[in-house]
């Protein structure tokens, strides 16, 4: 399949000590694969979540416990451990920001804590005031409130992964060109909003 | 993970949460965030003629080893001096604290935000010396 050419190709020439199978033998034994590569399909922002749901309960059925009733323990043992990975890299996929991580990392930029770029100042004001006013909200007991504020801040979310969506589909295919900041800077916006949801979810689940 | 006694007792006890007026001359406002998590924190210090920080306040959106780390920031800066605060390290912070290595960006965070709340102090105070010198300025550029 298509899907796994790239993480082979996206090797270049002249590389091979750091060799992709040992990086990805030393991740998976630190708990997981590449989540494309583990669902076969090309890697992308912009996915269909239905249809990989689908894929992911394909992939679970066959390698269900059940089917290994009988077969020897190393092999139990092998499919046991491809159905966890299968699950961690469905929870990767479905999840934008950690999606937008791996994808990060494919592109070869690091993701770690130390290297995302600070928020645009304009950015955290706002943030800053959308929080207080969330809690104010919801330390009034104003859950219509909260839910007015949390459409507005969804409104900003869709228009964060479209920027990403688009972003990543031009950096995926043009590997040769160098990855816009901005990718690093809009997954940092939306870990902000995710922690405003959490905030929002929680007064609206009390 | 669990936090220490001095993490929670700031968490349930936060020093000096709140807002200082922004357009006041005097006080400086940092602001930061940390994009590995999605915290947000802003911290603020009044100065007074003397250089001294004579009030800080801080909100933070975030966990509690956040909300305890800029809580023991503003307990430690006020009463210093600028530049005194300005060499407060992070490390010293999560030392108090005992923040494990995993919360050690949360003192980074609280650091960060005392600098930047004295860069905007200085630069405040710097645009205003540039409109107040501008009149003498010019008259003195007369004599040359």
């Amino acid at each position: 399949m298509a899907a796994v050419t790239p993480s082979r190709s996206a090797e270049g020439s002249g590389t091979p000590p750091l060799d992709r199978g040992s990086r990805s033998e030393a991740r998976r034994s630190a708990g997981g694969g590449d989540p494309f590569d583990l669902f076969q399909i090309p890697p992308a922002f912009e996915l269909d979540l239905e249809e990989l749901g689908r894929r992911h309960r394909e992939l679970s059925r066959a390698l269900h416990p059940d089917r290994y009733v009988g077969r020897p323990a190393a092999e139990r043992r092998e499919a046991l451990g491809r159905a966890i990975e299968v699950n961690e890299a469905w929870r990767v996929l479905r999840d934008p920001a950690r999606r937008a991580e791996v994808l990060l990392q494919r592109l070869g930029v690091p993701t770690g804590e130390e290297s995302n770029p600070p928020a645009r100042p304009e950015f955290l004001m706002e943030m800053m005031e959308r929080r207080e006013s969330l809690r104010a909200l919801g330390r009034a007991g104003d859950l219509a409130g909260v839910e007015a504020l949390s459409e507005e801040v969804r409104g900003q979310e869709r228009e964060l992964l479209r920027e990403l969506g688009e972003g990543f589909r031009r950096a995926l295919e043009t590997p040769e060109a160098p990855v816009p900041a901005t990718l690093s800077l809009r997954l940092g916006e939306l870990r902000y909003l995710r922690r405003f949801f959490d905030e929002a979810d929680a007064f609206l689940s009390d | 993970m669990s936090y220490s006694n001095k993490v929670i007792e700031h968490y349930e006890n936060p020093r000096n949460v709140g807002t200082l007026d922004k357009e006041d001359p005097q006080v400086g406002t940092g602001l930061v965030g940390a994009p590995a998590c999605g915290d947000v924190m802003r911290l603020q210090i009044k100065v007074n003629d003397d250089g001294v920080i004579e009030d800080a306040r801080f909100k933070t959106f975030g966990c509690g080893s956040a909300i305890a780390s800029s809580s023991l920031a503003t307990e430690w800066i006020k009463g210093k001096t600028v530049a005194e605060a300005e060499a407060l390290k992070n490390s010293q912070i999560a030392e108090e604290l005992s923040l494990p290595p995993v919360k050690i960006h949360c003192s980074v965070l609280a650091e960060d935000a005392i600098k930047s709340a004295i860069e905007d102090y200085r630069q405040k105070k710097a645009a205003r010396a540039a409109l107040e010198g501008t009149a003498p300025t010019a008259l003195e550029g007369t004599d040359s």
